[in-house]
């Protein structure tokens, strides 16, 4: 209750700081529906020479940019503009009053800057994973479509998990602060399934910078290529890293203090 | 615990429990050392030298309700570090400290919601957006309803002239506009303990001479237990009763300012205005202090030990064309000078 | 004169230096892409024996001397200066003696690639082990593509520079930097070489300036051209890189008469 009402408060003031820059949320929208468009124009070079790649076919490939898309809003919405204000903070000092607010600290340095006019996009990621399933001639039962769902949650729940880790490394490793920037860097990866990539680009993407995992193992569900047990399986591995993430960030916040220097 | 606030005045706790009670209390740095230059930056990437420094060494004090204390030591002294300490942000590498019953770097939501620490030099409120919203912000993570919120701010109002400036974003404030947000949104809780570290620096007179009467205002209306740190004498002639001096990390000196020049330099200034008087020559008289009109003036100052004020100024009037004769303290800002150095 | 850019050089170097982390992650920006693109063509290329007429290590080499082109030729202004302008660093360096941008910002890139260079070696090493490219590459065209690699870059710079100083109207300078790097992506050949580009869009590449700075250094270091045919494209970088720089000019002077007169 308590949380809802915090996040509904930085979900306001956030609003009202976009609001002052309506202009460039509108050129922005613009640039993202021509970015998809750009994406689109990439996937029809790609099928106007093949008819599938990996053994996709170019329905599921724009349904796998759909939830590619659906990660990318979370990157763009929380994960990049906090990550700034995180900098900022350790840079100027600022960071020291995240600490001195009585909520938990991981919880206030993910939700303090909330860029929500990229929610727009989630528009975008949707009608593509809606066009993409339909399009293909694969049957798809009620029990892919939950999986389908929960994966892509694990799967951006470990996304986030990843990031918290990165950036409560910045505790230890004060010129690392730019480590989140691999993630982005690795975003890319996620645009074609991780099947046509080389083991170990496919091992890096799934294990190290798991991109493959919030991406392509969703779209795997849909398609029906995935077993329970390994359903199961990825669904535990984001509940742990939503544990272990939370364990480093105190961890580091308790080296911030020199607690445990 | 939650502290229960309904105004900003409030009853003082029974005597004996000294909100701020510091023993031992020590931090030692461990930091990189590394010179300029490409080799520099090659070697220490191979092999890193550390270097511990004891911002900290062994402080203890008590301060009691209500006190308002000036922390007092030249730059590296260790008062950032010690407030930090004592507001939870840093964990000391020994000793103990109670503030208001908690241990500091616990960071017992309580103990967050009961304090609050005002950095001069650092922003607190989100330079993109309002104070107002940053305001709000606070008060959802504050957990205050709104109408303790309402008449929190309307105080604050009235003491700090908010409502004309609290629309405009942050960025667009000047420095003294800022600091007036800064410490509102602070103390929008109702904390009973302020740690104020150089809470008017950089500001112009007047804005000084603003922040200074709110925070005795503030202390006044509700008996806040306040620790300030400032390179502004005027803040703690002006505020502070009592003040700590701390220096290499050590605790110079603890108690009445007043008392500070009596103990530390116990020294007067004599000053004198002579009439004609081509060759007179007042150092037989103690250690002249250059004075800070020009030359031609007639006024001179001269130190002398307190011991000796009395029989210095007989000799003076009887020796000397004086027209007009003062003793005087030294100037605080010489005392505290003396008192880092000795 | 070049003791100036001797003294900047060095400064840069140790500074940039002292963020070899982070240059490692800026490094993966610039390595990510065209691996990725690499698999995917590949894999097509390996499924059906060729591409039009590209079999598989065609599109080896091609991305493998893309990942130092790619480098060489790139430009980082807009994240380097865009902010300055945003929040008025800029003052401070324009009491400087020195060009902001033509002396500053160009040195800052050339140190930055040097460092990104240094990096890339071992990377590309072990990607040559991995994948075996077969370069047939000779003197001649060694020789050919050290002008062609560094117009390419100045095409590049002076476009970045243009594109960071809008800065100076509106904030939006982002959001054309990354339009560009789109147009980017499809028309100097990264996602793809632009022989398979349909035909229209095939059209459009010879006619934009973009496939100077990259598929033409890579195309003639792969022995793809003829000695004509990259004279003529070295003059078309010359022409653009003065068309490009004059366009800077004009925007760096009135956007800087814009910034003082409001006093940022």
């Amino acid at each position: 209750m308590f949380i809802l009402k915090l996040l509904s408060t930085y979900l306001k003031v956030n609003l009202q700081q976009d609001l002052a820059y309506r202009a460039d949320a509108i050129v922005n929208m613009v640039m993202s529906i021509i970015g998809t468009g750009w994406d689109l124009l990439g996937l029809s070079i790609i099928f106007a020479n093949t008819k599938e790649i990996g053994g996709w076919g170019p329905s599921e490939l724009i349904a796998l940019m759909g939830v590619w898309r659906l990660v990318n809003v979370m990157m763009a919405t929380i994960v990049w503009p906090n990550t700034e204000k995180f900098n900022t903070g350790v840079r100027d000092g600022s960071l020291d009053y995240t600490f001195l607010q009585p909520v938990n600290s991981q919880l206030l340095i993910s939700i303090t800057r909330i860029v929500i006019w990229r929610a727009f996009d989630l528009a975008i990621a949707v009608i593509l994973i809606i066009v993409g399933m339909t399009g293909g001639n694969v049957v798809t039962s009620p029990v892919q479509i939950v999986a389908f769902l929960a994966l892509t949650i694990s799967g951006a729940a470990i996304i986030y998990s990843l990031w918290i880790t990165l950036i409560s490394l910045t505790f230890w490793f004060t010129k690392f602060d730019n480590s989140v920037t691999i993630m982005a860097a690795l975003m890319d990866a996620g645009r074609y399934p991780a099947q046509v990539y080389p083991y170990w680009l496919r091992a890096l993407i799934t294990f190290v910078i798991p991109i493959a995992v919030a991406t392509t193992v969703p779209l795997q569900a849909l398609r029906g290529e995935l077993v329970d047990l390994q359903i199961l399986g990825f669904l535990a591995i984001g509940v742990a890293a939503v544990i272990v993430s939370s364990r480093v960030w105190k961890a580091g916040v308790r080296r911030y203090s020199g607690a445990s220097s | 615990m939650q502290v229960v606030n309904k105004s900003l005045e409030r009853p003082t706790p029974s005597a004996g429990t000294d909100p701020i009670v510091v023993e031992g209390l020590s931090k030692t740095y461990q930091v990189t050392d590394r010179e300029g230059g490409f080799g520099a930056a090659m070697r220490s990437f191979v092999k890193r030298k550390f270097r511990d420094v004891k911002a900290v060494q062994n402080v203890s004090f008590r301060i009691g309700t209500g006190e308002i204390v000036g922390f007092l030591g030249p730059n590296g002294a260790g008062k950032t570090t010690t407030l930090k300490m004592l507001s939870g942000l840093l964990h000391p590498t020994s000793g103990t400290a109670r503030v208001l019953g908690f241990t500091p770097w616990e960071r017992n939501s309580g103990y967050l919601r009961a304090m609050t620490l005002v950095m001069g030099q650092r922003n607190r409120l989100s330079w993109d957006i309002p104070a107002a919203d940053s305001f709000l912000l606070n008060q959802a993570i504050y957990r205050i309803s709104d109408a303790d919120y309402k008449r929190t701010f309307d105080e604050l109002n009235e003491l700090l002239e908010l409502a004309p400036i609290i629309r405009k974003p942050v960025r667009n404030l000047s420095l003294g506009e800022r600091m007036k947000c800064e410490l509102a949104a602070s103390l929008l809780h109702r904390p009973s303990v302020l740690f104020l570290d150089e809470p008017t620096i950089g500001l112009d007179i007047s804005a000084q001479v603003r922040i200074r009467a709110f925070i005795k205002e503030y202390n006044r209306r509700s008996g806040a237990t306040i620790v300030l740190t400032s390179h502004y004498m005027a803040d703690v002639t002006a505020l502070c009763e009592r003040i700590i001096i701390i220096h290499h990390g050590q605790l110079k000196y603890d108690g009445k300012l007043a008392d500070l020049s009596r103990r530390i330099a116990p020294f007067k200034l004599i000053s004198v205005t002579l009439g004609e008087c081509s060759d007179c020559d007042l150092t037989p008289y103690g250690t002249v202090v250059p004075s800070e009109s020009n030359e031609a003036s007639a006024k001179h100052s001269v130190q002398v030990k307190a011991d000796e004020v009395a029989t210095i100024t007989a000799r003076m009037l009887a020796e000397l064309p004086v027209i007009d004769l003062t003793i005087e303290d030294p100037p605080i800002e010489d005392v505290i000078e003396r008192a880092f150095h000795e | 004169m070049f003791a100036i850019y001797k003294q900047m050089w060095l400064v840069n170097w140790a500074e940039q230096w002292q963020y070899r982390a982070n240059l490692l992650m800026y490094l993966a920006f610039w390595l990510v892409s065209p691996i990725v693109y690499l698999a995917v063509w590949t894999t097509i290329a390996s499924a059906q024996g060729n591409i039009n007429g590209l079999t598989a290590p065609d599109f080896v080499a091609y991305y493998m001397m893309l990942l130092i082109v790619d480098i060489a030729t790139s430009d980082i202004t807009i994240h380097i200066f865009a902010y300055k302008i945003m929040d008025g660093s800029l003052s401070n360096e324009l009491v400087l003696p020195i060009h902001p941008v033509l002396q500053k910002v160009l040195v800052n890139n050339l140190a930055f690639k040097a460092l990104q260079m240094l990096a890339l070696v071992p990377i590309w090493l072990i990607l040559y082990v991995l994948y075996q490219p077969v370069f047939s590459i000779t003197a001649v065209n060694v020789l050919l593509a050290i002008p062609a690699i560094a117009f390419g870059f100045l095409l590049q710079f002076f476009a970045g520079t243009t594109i960071t100083c809008i800065s100076f109207w509106t904030t939006r300078a982002w959001s054309i930097s990354d339009f560009y790097s789109n147009i980017f992506r499809l028309m100097a050949g990264q996602f793809v070489p632009l022989a398979l580009l349909p035909a229209f869009m095939q059209t459009a590449s010879q006619l934009l300036p973009f496939r100077l700075a990259l598929y033409f250094p890579v195309q003639l270091l792969l022995g793809k051209l003829s000695i004509e045919e990259t004279m003529l494209n070295i003059g078309l970088q010359m022409v653009w890189c003065v068309i490009l720089f004059m366009l800077f000019r004009v925007v760096w002077r009135t956007g800087l008469k814009k910034y003082s007169a409001v006093g940022a």
